[in-house]
């Protein structure tokens, strides 16, 4: 007798409802168990985990801070993914953009702030194009898989800016420790009021509206749907598939770059080796927890946000870090394990009924 | 369509979580509401505490610190990230009423002085950096000087005369490290060469344990190392070759292979720091201590170790911690056989924290 | 009398909406080499399929050496000693030649001999002249060579039955014959072998019998000495006369599409097409008879710009369209039913009020320069939904979710609704039932009467004759004949779609 998963057709909306929030309170559960095992008081540290992302102006606003970078990220991820595009490597992108960004105030540094911040950001989107293209090229032009370009090239980008960072741009000032020099304040984004949520916030939710419009009502967009559910239907309908292939990715590069451009202009204020503690993969699983969908993309962005921040505090009650990384692990595990059961039903075959063909 | 339940239900996860956090603040009780209120103390770590390393040797030091000062409760935080994530840490440690908060990682230099600004009645101690404000001293140690009796070992040691050396990065700091050992080595053995890899990390025990493995194979018979894991050492041992552990006493991961360690001993430094802001007398100083201050030392010499080195040894530490032997005395040539340094003076403090180019004797390059 | 290693008595096989083997008996003896001759779609694969094992039947009984068994998968069929070559080869390409032939062990231990194992692989290629490098990868071989590789992997198992299914449609003339080299001494060896086919020539040359299928059935079983092409090609395709569809006689139109000598490959770099020309005026429609992948699609894929002539010239309305992009060719007016409805023709995932839109999404009338007009493009498709009838629950429906009868409604609704100049449909009736078969015809009639050449590929003979003003026959990338229907019999198209009857139809499936 063997347990059969059965896709569901339509997952009912219930499901789909009920699925995420009994997986997290589940994960929940479950570490809980580790936690009072290893006696402490599981409750008191989720209380403190969630009121320290979220109880308090400050820890909201670091929540946000936090997010701004999984929010683009995921963004440029979830356009390119539309099309059945796998592009991994928003990593590399990110700190592209953040690259190309640091040149503008390193080369001109007396430049007014209406003229800085507009070139940091359109180089910014720039670079992260053109680290995007290239993958997108090659795979147009010699079907080179994109999953192994791209990965690859996030090493290749991460090493680049550690080159000049290492070397030509070290700050002349910095006992030749890897930093540039830091910013002149034209070339720092704005923020609100004492916190750190800097503009990009409202180009992530800018992002957001365009997108909705680009996939619910434009030309493009549909193009992007036909062509990332069937390549074949695509051409049949005379759709330029390698033009739109070379166009998500470049757009799609392009956000991750101006998320790069936002986190060294907006928190670093200079560049430097590690601005990016993991941003362009942990949005991977962003978008795809989000399932695409620009507005769920802005939710789990802060989600995974709640997650980092709170782990933090929480270590301030002595657990370790491992043990928070277990927590944040756990409702990972549970939420995308519990996506299984929204989307396939479990069968249990019965002995006695006739067994049906499998074909 | 389907997308909608999608934001539905994350949006009523995120409300509950609202709501659940709202709570348990109301709920919460002000945390150990004791008799007299004890100072507290905050350490920010780069790595896991483990039990090897730079994270380790500043546990080590925090432990210390609450054995001479039970009077005080310390919390730690370990595995910050470097980034946007260290500001944030170091904040909520200022807000939760730390009164002296310890970030022990270069990185941290930044986010540390932003938080000081905001925090003016808190104390910060930045390990490492090179910034300082009324509220923020620095403080690191000549672990060079230690390097340096680490490389009579080598010297002595190696057959081959070549010795590897496992290189995080090439920053000042680990340049003086490698510097420091290479002149020691050359004290006793003029013949021996020092042979650097970069390894871009400090902390892959995987990556750094194949660095040592590739100048093992390149005819290197001790591996020295500046990095966070004993991955260096452990390759020693399989390989059965010599090996001069760094930061903790390494001799425990691969007993066969660790000459010896140079070692950080930072408890006592935190417990005058402590000592001195207890008392009001705490002022932001530079602090970059000698071993003679005891905060670099070496780790207990392995059995390995010959007599007449282990006589050696003892001898150049003595002159160290007398100031008789400066390390980085004239005349320095470097890899080209130029003197930078005559003879006769010793490299400035400020060439030191700037300094990056290796002394004769090393085989290696420093990226440009 | 020797005694029937295999017999099959009242085979059953039942797919959704087709009943694919309907009684079926047949007997398979040691040492003969058994042809399995049939139309596309004449259940011969699947009762292969069900005798190796692949599929479960629906009913009677398989007997081997009189001893009744039950196959559950694969495995069970080749314990009995009955392996089967598809024609999509099951090899695992990164690995060697022996690991995949190691693979489906039934040798028991887990841990393998490699010497032994590469000794007796060579060993049995030697015996039968199946070159094949045991260490090989398999990526690196070429199609006749995994060919091998499945048949080595069939005898190494111990196979006493061997079914290949149609193994020629992917070899060279010259491996081909090499082939049957081979299979003459594995019979001579007392194997069986079956072979599925559908070329009569290749009945004449190797077959020691040959049971024939239609429509699930068995329409006869002739000895060696027995056959005979006439009664051969009746049993594939012979049956009565069809009734006609009332249709007008069109005038003389003027010519829609013209294509001269055109040239091109296939998707293994093959010919696909070879000088083929054809007419098609105004109000005609014209019908492609022939087995499948002979050509058809991509006659099709030229058409519609698809694909590349690598010769030839295409012309529409006297306008030299050669190689044209899809999307000129969908502005010229040439609408495109596609032999893979559901993947090509319409995206399964999307509604289908999007499905509908596939074509005309760039037209002024649904769009702006950005913007799509949600409004009149849900307005049309509701029109079109229930102009053509077809059932939805929603226009938000995901058409993967319709049945085969309605999304052939669907994809002709959006098709025709392009007002084309040229129609080309591909088995526009593949697996539908009577009632939705005659709609599909109605609404092609109806195109003609609009003036609207049409295209029309089938592999149903009926259908063609129905529908067609004149048919063409196309083999191995050829025309090769072309007559005005009421000439049309149905006989001699069998004859010219089996391949004979042409002058050396079969010698130039050369390669390049």
């Amino acid at each position: 007798m063997r347990i059969r998963f059965e896709k569901r057709l339509a997952p009912s909306p219930l499901m789909t409802v009920a699925v995420p929030v009994v997986s997290v309170i589940l994960a929940l559960l479950f570490c809980a168990a580790f936690l009072a095992l290893t006696g402490r008081h599981p409750f008191e540290l989720y209380f403190a985990m969630l009121e320290g992302a979220l109880g308090s102006a400050y820890g909201l606003s670091e929540t946000t801070v936090k997010a701004i970078p999984l929010m683009l990220c995921g963004l440029g991820i979830s356009l390119a993914f539309r099309m059945q595009l796998w592009n991994i490597g928003a990593e590399g992108q990110f700190y592209l953009g953040a690259f190309a960004a640091t040149w503008v105030p390193l080369t001109f540094p007396d430049l007014p702030v209406f003229i800085m911040l507009p070139m940091m950001l359109l180089l910014g989107m720039a670079a992260g194009a053109l680290w995007a293209l290239g993958p997108a090229y090659l795979k147009v032009k010699w079907r080179v898989n994109e999953i192994i370009t791209t990965l690859m090239l996030n090493y290749v980008g991460i090493l680049l800016v550690n080159y000049f960072v290492y070397g030509p741009w070290r700050d002349p000032k910095g006992f030749n420790f890897p930093l540039t020099a830091e910013f002149p304040p034209a070339a720092l984004l704005p923020t609100f009021g004492g916190s750190r949520i800097h503009v990009g916030l409202l180009l992530a939710l800018a992002l957001v509206v365009l997108f909705i419009v680009i996939f619910r009502n434009s030309r493009w967009g549909y193009e992007i749907k036909v062509i990332g559910s069937s390549e074949r239907a695509a051409r049949y309908a005379g759709m330029d598939i390698k033009r739109n292939m070379l166009l998500v990715m470049a757009l799609s590069g392009a956000v991750c770059g101006l998320a790069g451009m936002t986190e060294v202009s907006g928190i670093a204020g200079r560049l430097q080796p590690g601005l990016s503690p993991g941003y362009g993969y942990t949005a991977i699983i962003v978008a795809w927890l989000a399932r695409l969908n620009p507005v769920a993309i802005v939710l789990v962005a802060g989600m995974f946000g709640v997650l980092q921040v709170g782990g933090y505090i929480v270590q301030t009650f002595g657990v370790p870090a491992s043990m928070v990384a277990m927590i944040q692990g756990a409702v990972l595990f549970f939420v995308i394990g519990g996506e299984m059961f929204a989307n396939y039903r479990v069968v249990f075959p019965n002995s006695k009924g006739a067994e049906k063909a499998d074909e | 369509m389907r997308n909608r339940y999608v934001i539905l239900a994350l949006a009523l996860v995120f409300a509950a979580a609202l709501v659940l956090g709202g709570c348990g603040g109301g709920d919460k009780k002000p945390a150990a509401p004791a008799a007299p209120e004890k100072m507290k103390v905050a350490f920010v770590y780069i790595g896991p505490v483990g039990d090897a390393g730079w994270t380790y040797a500043h546990e080590q030091g925090r432990k210390y610190l609450m054995e001479k000062m039970p009077d005080i409760q310390s919390t730690i935080i370990e595995s910050v990230p470097e980034g946007a994530d260290s500001e944030r840490v170091i904040t909520q440690l200022a807000e939760q009423g730390h009164k002296v908060i310890f970030t022990t990682s270069f990185g941290y230099m930044d986010p540390t002085i932003n938080v000081a600004k905001k925090y003016p009645n808190v104390v910060f101690m930045h390990c490492s950096g090179f910034k300082t404000a009324a509220n923020v001293g620095t403080y690191f140690g000549r672990i060079e000087e230690a390097r340096y009796l680490t490389g009579i070992a080598a010297g002595k040691a190696t057959k081959s005369n070549v010795i590897g050396y496992v290189a995080a990065f090439p920053i000042p700091e680990v340049v003086r490290g490698i510097n420091g050992f290479t002149l020691g080595v050359r004290s006793v053995n003029p013949n021996a060469k020092v042979k650097v890899i970069w390894t871009n990390t400090w902390y892959d025990p995987a990556k750094e344990k194949q660095a040592a493995v590739s100048l093992l194979d390149a005819g290197a018979d001790v591996i020295a190392q500046h990095q966070d894991t004993p991955g260096p050492q452990q390759a020693a041992e399989e390989k059965g070759k010599f090996s001069v552990g760094y930061n903790t006493d390494m001799s425990k991961m691969a007993p066969k292979a660790v000459l010896t360690s140079a070692v950080w001993n930072w408890g006592p430094y935190y417990v005058k720091v402590i000592d001195s802001v207890k008392k009001g007398t705490w002022k932001s100083e530079q602090y970059w201590g000698h071993m003679s201050d005891g905060i670099a030392d070496i780790a207990p010499l392995g059995p390995m170790v010959q007599e007449d080195t282990k006589k050696l040894i003892a001898d150049a530490k003595a002159k160290i911690v007398k100031g008789d032997l400066k390390i980085f005395a004239g005349p320095l040539k470097d890899q080209s056989g130029a003197v930078k340094v005559p003879a006769g003076q010793v490299m400035s403090d400020k060439d030191q924290l700037g300094w990056t180019w290796f002394v004769e004797g090393v085989d290696g390059t420093i990226p440009k | 009398m020797l005694k029937p290693i295999i017999t099959m008595r009242g085979m059953y096989k039942r797919f959704p909406g087709v009943l694919a083997n309907d009684n079926i008996d047949m007997d398979i003896y040691p040492g003969e080499i058994h042809a399995l001759l049939g139309e596309n779609g004449s259940g011969k694969s699947t009762l292969m399929c069900v005798l190796s094992g692949l599929y479960k039947p629906d009913g009677g009984t398989i007997c081997v050496e009189g001893e009744e068994k039950r196959f559950r998968s694969p495995r069970d069929a080749i314990a009995c000693g009955i392996g089967m070559v598809h024609q999509h080869f099951k090899l695992v390409e990164p690995f060697s030649v022996a690991e995949n032939i190691a693979m489906s062990g039934q040798h028991g231990s887990f841990m393998l001999s490699t010497e032994k194992m590469t000794a007796d692989i060579a060993e049995l290629g030697d015996k039968y002249g199946l070159a094949i490098k045991p260490e090989a990868s398999v990526w690196q071989l070429s199609v006749g060579e995994k060919q091998r590789v499945e048949i080595v992997r069939m005898l190494y198992h111990g196979s006493r039955v061997l079914i290949l299914d149609e193994p020629t449609a992917v070899l060279t003339p010259q491996e081909a014959a090499e082939m049957f080299k081979t299979l003459r001494k594995m019979a001579a060896d007392g194997c069986a072998i079956v072979f599925i086919t559908h070329k009569l020539n290749e009945v004449y040359e190797l077959a020691d019998r040959v049971t024939v299928l239609r429509g699930g059935r068995v329409t006869g079983v002739l000895g060696r000495n027995e056959l005979d092409t006439k009664k051969l090609v009746w049993m594939m395709v012979g049956r009565d006369v069809v009734s006609q569809y009332e249709r007008g006689v069109m005038p003389e139109g003027r010519p829609v599409l013209e294509v001269q000598k055109a040239v091109a490959f296939n998707d293994m770099g093959m010919y696909g097409l070879k000088d083929l020309s054809l007419t098609i005026n105004e109000g005609e429609i014209f019908g492609i008879a022939g087995v499948a992948g002979n050509g058809q699609r991509e006659l099709a894929e030229v058409i519609t710009g698809l694909r590349r002539v690598a010769d030839g010239t295409i012309r529409l309305y006297d306008e030299d369209v050669t190689n044209s992009r899809p999307a000129d060719m969908i502005a010229r007016g040439v609408s495109y039913v596609p032999e893979d409805r559901l993947g090509v023709g319409l995206v399964p995932e999307l509604s289908v009020l999007e499905n509908l839109l596939l074509k005309s999404y760039q037209q002024p009338e649904f769009s702006g320069r950005w913007l799509l007009d949600s409004k009149a493009i849900k307005e049309r498709a509701a029109k079109l939904v229930k102009e053509y009838k077809v059932k939805v629950s929603s226009l938000d429906q995901p058409v993967k979710m319709l049945s085969g009868g309605h999304l052939q409604r669907l994809l002709l609704a959006r098709e025709i609704a392009e007002k084309p100049k040229l129609m080309v449909v591909v088995y526009p009736a593949r697996g539908l039932d009577v009632g939705a078969t005659e709609a599909v015809h109605r609404l092609l009639l109806d195109l003609k009467a609009e003036k609207t050449a049409v295209l029309l590929i089938s592999e149903d003979l009926d259908e063609i004759m129905k529908l067609a003003d004149r048919v063409g026959v196309l083999y191995n990338g050829r025309l090769v004949g072309e007559f005005p229907v009421e000439e049309a019999d149905i006989e001699r198209i069998g004859l010219l779609m089996a391949g004979s009857g042409t002058e050396g139809g079969e010698a130039d499936a050369y390669q390049i």
